[in-house]
C-alpha cells in the first residue's frame, strides 16, 4: 500500500506538468482570443517571476524594483525593434551613442533585452553587497521609484509621456498562423526555455550555492561558498529574466510608456511572487496567474453603489496579502507541495514532537 | 544573534547629558557652517543667486524636512523595537489624519488633534496585536507582504470612507508669512518646526526619565532577556507600535495643510521617511530626525541650483546621493554596524 | 491538519476569485453580417477610467455617464416613442485602470474582445488614450469622445480616423489666457506654474503662442512633478521674480495645493488664472480654505459648461434636470455639486446624440461618419456654444467664456470666444 501510495505521490509532481504542457500547446483551439492574450501575459509574468524568485527566493535578496527592470526590457526592446529610423519616424532624437541599429525582427530583441538587462542587474547588483537587507530594499525601492522620472527626462529617446507606438509583429517566414497565436506561443516558449534554465541553475551547485547563502552568509563562506560571486549572479540572472518579460511585454501590447511601470508594478510583482510560493518554481507559475486574473475579476461590475464598486478591490487585495501570508506564509507553491507529501506519506496529523526529535 | 557593535564616537569623559548637549551644539554650529559654505560656493557659480532666497530654500526645506523627520522617527521606532520595517506607516498616518479631519468638522483643532493622537495609540497597538503578532517570528520577506498588505487595505478604505475629492485640512498657525533678518518666512513652517522640536523633546524625556520608557528599550535592546526580567515583552510591542502611530498622525497632520487632504498624501512621503530613516541609521532615532532635515534641505538644493537636475530629477538626484552615502556608509549616518555571529 | 483546511479554503477562494472565467466557453457567435455590439435592442459601449489611484478624482465621470444612459434607457423618446435609441437599451460597461497606460490596454482588449463593445466611449487620460489609439484603428472599433484635451484627436484625424475628441482643447486654450491677459492687463508680469507633463506643456504652448510677439510677459516659469511633496521651493523662486500674475497650468489636487502654498509663501498676486479643467468647485473651496476666500476671489479661469452650483442657474432648465437625473438614476449618497458627475452627463447627452445621427440601423462607420457631422445645441454646456464638426474641423466644442471666481460661483465675464 506504501508503496503505491509513495509512487503515486512521487508522479503527481511530474504527471501535472505534462498536463500543463499538453494544455498549453492546445490552448489556442478553444480558448477566445481575450483569453489567450490573458494567457500570454502569465507567460510574460512567469518569466518576470522566475526571476525574482530566484533572486529574492533562492539567494534572499528582497528587492522592490523588479518592475524597473522588466521596464528596462521594454524599452530595450522596443527602441530595438524601431531602430534609429524607426524612432526618427516618431519625431524622436535619440543621441549618436547609442547602437541602435536599423530595426530588426522583434523576437531576436528578446535575448538581447535580456542581456542588457542582465548587465543592469549586475551593476545593481554589485554595490548592493555593501548594503544590508534594509539598505537593499531602499536601493532596489529607489529604483522602482526613479524609472518612470527618468524615461520621462530623457524623452527624445524614449518619448516621454506619450511613450513609443510599436507595430504588431508580422509572423515569421509566412507561417498560416494568426498574430494572436503566434504571440501565445512565442511568449511559452520563451517561458519553457526560462524555466529550464531556471530549473537547471537552481537544480544544480549555484542553485545549492544560493540556498546557502540565504540562509547564512557566514556560514555560507566557511562551508567555501564566496556569498559575492554568486549574490551578483544572482541580481544578474533575475535581471535577464526581467529584460526578456519586459521585451515579451513590449512585443505584446505594442506600447511602452513609463507609467506602465510605476513603484506599484514592482510591489505587486513581489506580491505575487510571495504568493505563489518563493524558493519553488511552480510559484512563479501561481505568481503570474494571481498578477493577470486577479485586478480584472476583482472589478466587480457597477451594480454596487459608488463607494463600493470602486474601492472595494483595493480594500479586498490588501486584505487578501495579510490573510495569505497569515495562513501560508510559504505561499501556494509551499502549500500544494505539502499537500503532495501529505498524500505521499500518508500522514495527515502534525508530526509528534517525538518524531522531530529522533 | 545580531548584537550592535560599540558606537564610533569615543567615550567623552562627561556627564551623558553634558555629552549630547556638546555633541548636539557641535552638529548645529556644524551644520550652519556647512550651510553657509555651501551659499558660497553657489554666489560663485549661480548669476541668480540671493542670500534671501537660499535661505527661503533652506528654511522651506527644514520645515519639509520636519515631516519627513517624524515619519522617519516612526518608522525607527518600530524597527529598533520589532526589527520590522513597516511598510503601512505612511498609510496608518493618513487614515488617522482623515479621522482627525472628520472629528475637527465637530469641534475645534486643538481637542480634535488630542483626539486623533488617541486613536492613533490605540489604531497602532491594534493593528500591533492582531495583525504584526502573528507573523513577527516569520521570515522578513513575509512581514515586508503583510505591512505591504496593510498599506494597500488602507489606502482603498481612505478612499471608501471618505471619498478621494480632494480636502483642506485646517492648521493651527496663520497661513501668513513674517520676515527674520530679511528672509521671508512662512509662519506654517516654522509652526511644524516647533511641533516636531516639542515631539521630539518629549518622546526623548518618555525615553530617558519614564520606567516605562526604561523598559521598552530594554524591550528593543533584548526580548529575550527582557522577558526574563518578568517584562510583558507582547505590550511592550504594541506600546512601541502605539507610539510610531502617534508620530506618524502628528507628520501627517503637520502636512495636510499644505499638501492637502487627500488618500495618497503620504505615498511619496513614506518613500522620503524611508530614505531619510536609512541615511540616519534605521536603528538611530537621532539618524532619522538628521536624515529628514538633511533630505528635505537637500531636495530643495538640488532642485532649484542644479540645473541639469531641476524639477523633474529632484528625486532621483537626491536617492543617489543618499545611496552613495550608503555605500560609504551602509550603516547610515548614526546607525550601528550589524555584527553577525554565527 | 486545521491549519492545512484553513489554508485550502483560502487557496480555493483566490483561485475562484482569479480564475472564474479562465476557462470560460466564447460566447455564441453572432450572425456574420451583425455589427458588434449592436443588436436588436441592446447598445454595448464600454470605457476605461481610473477609478482608484492617483487619478481617482475623476471617477465621477462614468457615473455620471451612467445615470444620464440609465435615463434614456428609461424614458420614452419624443419623436419614436421607444424607450432608449430607437428602441435600443444602452450598456455601459466601464473598468478601471489606475491611470496606468500598461492596465488600459489590457482592459480594452478585454471590451473589444470579450464584452465585444460597439465602441469605447469617454475614456480618460491623454497617455491611456494614446496607448489604445493604435488598437482601436487595427481592430476599426470607434474610440469616440475621449475625456481628454490634448489636441492629437482633432488633430491627426485623418492618420487616425476610428478616434475623436470631445473637450476644448488645452493648447486653444493656453491661447485664449493670452488673449484675455493681453487686453486687460497688458502689462502683467506672468509667472507661469505648470505640471511637467504633455497636459501643463500644451496649455504653457498655447499661452506662448498667444503671446507672441509679447511672450516677454512671462517673467518666469516653473514645472512640478506629481511626485512632488511640496511646492514651497517653486513657488517663492515665483515670488522672487517679481511676477504679479500666477497662472496654473495644474491639475486638480495640486491646484489647491499650489494657491495654499502661494499664501504660505507670502506672495499676494494680482491676478491668478487657473486652467478649466481645475476649475471646480471642490478646488476653489479648499484653496479658499488654506489661503481665505479673499486670496481665491477673482481668479479667472474659461469653461464651456455651465456651472452647475451657480446660484445664477438654479431654476435652470438644463441644470434642473441634471439633478433630476442624478436624483433619480445616478448612484446613492453622492455629492452632485461635483463638477465631474456634470460633465460626465453633458458627455453622455452628445454620445446619444451622435448614436441617432449613426442612423436607425449604425454601424461602427456610420458612427465615425457621424463625428464629422455634429451640429447641435448641448443644453448643458453654456448658451451659444454649439457641438459642431465638419470635414475639416474635427474639435466638437470649441467655444466658451473666460469666467471669474466669486464667492462660491464662477461668473461669465466675456463674450462666447472660439478657440480654434
Amino acid at each position: 500500500m506504501n508503496v503505491v501510495r509513495r509512487n503515486l505521490g512521487r508522479a503527481i509532481g511530474p504527471a501535472l506538468f505534462v498536463a500543463a504542457v499538453v494544455l498549453v500547446i492546445l490552448m489556442p483551439r478553444f480558448m477566445s482570443e481575450f483569453r489567450l492574450l490573458q494567457f500570454t501575459l502569465v507567460a510574460i509574468y512567469v518569466i518576470a517571476l522566475l526571476g525574482l524568485n530566484i533572486l529574492t527566493g533562492y539567494s534572499g535578496q528582497i528587492s522592490l524594483g523588479h518592475g524597473a527592470l522588466v521596464g528596462i526590457g521594454a524599452y530595450t526592446g522596443a527602441l530595438l525593434s524601431l531602430g534609429r529610423p524607426g524612432l526618427e519616424a516618431l519625431q524622436l532624437s535619440p543621441p549618436s551613442w547609442l547602437p541602435l541599429g536599423d530595426g530588426m525582427t522583434p523576437i531576436w530583441t528578446i535575448p538581447i533585452a535580456a542581456l542588457v538587462t542582465g548587465l543592469f542587474g549586475i551593476l545593481i547588483g554589485i554595490p548592493a553587497l555593501r548594503l544590508g537587507g534594509i539598505s537593499l530594499a531602499l536601493a532596489t525601492l529607489a529604483i522602482a521609484v526613479s524609472f518612470p522620472i527618468v524615461m520621462k527626462r530623457f524623452a527624445e529617446t524614449t518619448g516621454g509621456g506619450g511613450g513609443i507606438n510599436l507595430n504588431l509583429p508580422e509572423t515569421p517566414f509566412g507561417w498560416d498562423i494568426s498574430t494572436r497565436n503566434w504571440l501565445f506561443y512565442e511568449a511559452w516558449v520563451t517561458a519553457a526555455i526560462v524555466f529550464l534554465a531556471a530549473w537547471l541553475l537552481t537544480r544544480g551547485r549555484i542553485g545549492r550555492a544560493w540556498r546557502a547563502i540565504r540562509d547564512g552568509d557566514v556560514a555560507a563562506t566557511s562551508s567555501g561558498v564566496n556569498p559575492a560571486l554568486y549574490k551578483t549572479f544572482a541580481f544578474g540572472v533575475s535581471a535577464a529574466f526581467a529584460g526578456a518579460a519586459g521585451a515579451l511585454l513590449a512585443i505584446e501590447t505594442a506600447y511602452v510608456n513609463p507609467d506602465t511601470f510605476p513603484v506599484s508594478i514592482s510591489i505587486l510583482l513581489l506580491a505575487s511572487a510571495v504568493i505563489g510560493g518563493l524558493g519553488s518554481l511552480a510559484g512563479a507559475v501561481f505568481g503570474a496567474l494571481l498578477y493577470v486574473f486577479l485586478p480584472i475579476y476583482a472589478q466587480k461590475p457597477p451594480v454596487f453603489s459608488f463607494e463600493f464598486a470602486d474601492q472595494a478591490p483595493g480594500v479586498v487585495f490588501g486584505v487578501f496579502l495579510i490573510v495569505i501570508m497569515l495562513l501560508l506564509p510559504g505561499g501556494v507553491a509551499h502549500f500544494f507541495r505539502a499537500l503532495g507529501g501529505a498524500i505521499r506519506t500518508g500522514r495527515f496529523r502534525r508530526r509528534s514532537r517525538t518524531s522531530e526529535l529522533a | 544573534m545580531a548584537i550592535p557593535a560599540r558606537p564610533a564616537l569615543p567615550a567623552l569623559d562627561v556627564s551623558p547629558a553634558l555629552r549630547t548637549l556638546i555633541l548636539g551644539l557641535g552638529g548645529l554650529v556644524g551644520s550652519i557652517a556647512l550651510l553657509l559654505l555651501i551659499g558660497l560656493v553657489l554666489t560663485q557659480t549661480e548669476e541668480t543667486f540671493t542670500w534671501s532666497g537660499y535661505w527661503q530654500q533652506v528654511v522651506s526645506g527644514l520645515a519639509q524636512g520636519a515631516i519627513f523627520a517624524s515619519l522617519a522617527l516612526a518608522l525607527v521606532l518600530i524597527y529598533r523595537a520589532t526589527d520590522i520595517l513597516n511598510f503601512a506607516q505612511g498609510e496608518m498616518a493618513t487614515f488617522t489624519t482623515y479621522v482627525a479631519w472628520s472629528l475637527m468638522n465637530h469641534m475645534s483643532y486643538w481637542p480634535a488633534f488630542a483626539l486623533a493622537l488617541v486613536f492613533a495609540f490605540i489604531f497602532g497597538a491594534a493593528i500591533e496585536r492582531t495583525i504584526i503578532r502573528p507573523v513577527e517570528h516569520r521570515p522578513e520577506i513575509v512581514v515586508v507582504i503583510v505591512t505591504i498588505g496593510l498599506l494597500i487595505a488602507l489606502n482603498g478604505l481612505v478612499a471608501w470612507i471618505w471619498n478621494p475629492e480632494v480636502k483642506a485640512f485646517d492648521s493651527p498657525f496663520p497661513n501668513r508669512t513674517t520676515e527674520i533678518g530679511g528672509v521671508v518666512v512662512a509662519i506654517q513652517d516654522l509652526g511644524v518646526l516647533a511641533v516636531t522640536l516639542v515631539t521630539v523633546v518629549v518622546l526623548w524625556a518618555f525615553f530617558r526619565f519614564t520606567t516605562l520608557g526604561l523598559v521598552m528599550r530594554a524591550v528593543a535592546n533584548s526580548q529575550d532577556a527582557s522577558r526574563l526580567l518578568g517584562v510583558r515583552v507582547g505590550w511592550m510591542l504594541a506600546l512601541g507600535w502605539g507610539l510610531a502611530a502617534v508620530l506618524g498622525a502628528i507628520a501627517g497632520m503637520m502636512a495636510a495643510p499644505s499638501v492637502f487632504l487627500d488618500p495618497n498624501m503620504m505615498l511619496i512621503i513614506l518613500i522620503y521617511s524611508f530614505a531619510a530613516a536609512v541615511l540616519g541609521g534605521i536603528d538611530s532615532p537621532v539618524g532619522a530626525i538628521v536624515g529628514g532635515l538633511v533630505l528635505g534641505v537637500l531636495i530643495n538644493l538640488l532642485g532649484t541650483y542644479v540645473d541639469f537636475i531641476g524639477g523633474e530629477l529632484r528625486l532621483p538626484a537626491a536617492l543617489v546621493v543618499l545611496l552613495i552615502v550608503l555605500l560609504i556608509r551602509p550603516q547610515g549616518l548614526f546607525g550601528h554596524k550589524v555584527v553577525r555571529r554565527v | 491538519m486545521k491549519k492545512l483546511l484553513l489554508a485550502l479554503l483560502g487557496v480555493g477562494a483566490a483561485l475562484t476569485v482569479s480564475l472564474p472565467g479562465a476557462f470560460a466557453r466564447t460566447e455564441a457567435t453572432q450572425a456574420p453580417d451583425a455589427v458588434p455590439g449592436i443588436t436588436r435592442n441592446s447598445i454595448v459601449i464600454g470605457g476605461t477610467f481610473p477609478l482608484s489611484g492617483i487619478a481617482s478624482l475623476y471617477a465621477p465621470i462614468p457615473r455620471g455617464m451612467e445615470a444620464y444612459f440609465n435615463y434614456i434607457n428609461a424614458r420614452r423618446d419624443k419623436k419614436t416613442g421607444q424607450r432608449g435609441i430607437y428602441g435600443r437599451k444602452i450598456v455601459w460597461k466601464f473598468y478601471d485602470d489606475g491611470y496606468n497606460p500598461g492596465q488600459t490596454v489590457q482592459l480594452t482588449n478585454k471590451l473589444i474582445l470579450d464584452d465585444k463593445v460597439f465602441a469605447t466611449v469617454g475614456a480618460l487620460g491623454t497617455e491611456p488614450v494614446l496607448a489604445v489609439r493604435p488598437l482601436h484603428q487595427r481592430a476599426k472599433v470607434p474610440q469616440v469622445l475621449v475625456s481628454t484635451g490634448a489636441s492629437y484627436w482633432g488633430l491627426e484625424y485623418k492618420k487616425y480616423p476610428w478616434t475623436s475628441g470631445w473637450q476644448t482643447d488645452y493648447v486653444a486654450e493656453g491661447r485664449v489666457y493670452a488673449r484675455w491677459i493681453l487686453q486687460n492687463a497688458p502689462t502683467s508680469k506672468i509667472g507661469v506654474f505648470y505640471q511637467n507633463d504633455d497636459y501643463g506643456k500644451d496649455y504653457l504652448r498655447g499661452l506662448e503662442q498667444g503671446l507672441g510677439a509679447r511672450k516677454s510677459l512671462i517673467v518666469l516659469k516653473l514645472s512640478y512633478e506629481l511626485s512632488d511633496s511640496s511646492y514651497a521651493s517653486q513657488l517663492s523662486r515665483l515670488r522672487q521674480s517679481g511676477a504679479d500674475t500666477l497662472v496654473l497650468f495644474t491639475t486638480p489636487t495640486p491646484t489647491a495645493r499650489a494657491i495654499g502654498t502661494a499664501k504660505a509663501v507670502g506672495w499676494n498676486p494680482k491676478q491668478i488664472v487657473i486652467n478649466s479643467v481645475s476649475a471646480t468647485d471642490q478646488v476653489m473651496a479648499g484653496a479658499a480654505r488654506a489661503a481665505g476666500q479673499d486670496y481665491v476671489n477673482g481668479a479667472v479661469s474659461t469653461g464651456y459648461l455651465k456651472n452647475n452650483t451657480n446660484p445664477k442657474y438654479r431654476n435652470d432648465g438644463a441644470i434642473k434636470a441634471y439633478r433630476r437625473i442624478m436624483a433619480n438614476y445616478g448612484p446613492d449618497g453622492i455629492n452632485i455639486n461635483n463638477t465631474f458627475y456634470y460633465y460626465g452627463v453633458a458627455k453622455a447627452y452628445d454620445f446619444v446624440k451622435l448614436m441617432y445621427l449613426a442612423g436607425r440601423n449604425p454601424t461602427r462607420a456610420s458612427l465615425m461618419a457621424a463625428t464629422a457631422k455634429m451640429n447641435w445645441v448641448n443644453p448643458y454646456a453654456l448658451k451659444g456654444v454649439r457641438i459642431k464638426t465638419s470635414r475639416t474641423d474635427r474639435f466638437p466644442i470649441d467655444q466658451g467664456k473666460v469666467i471669474r471666481y466669486n464667492n462660491g460661483s464662477w461668473n461669465e465675464i466675456s463674450a462666447l470666444y472660439k478657440g480654434r
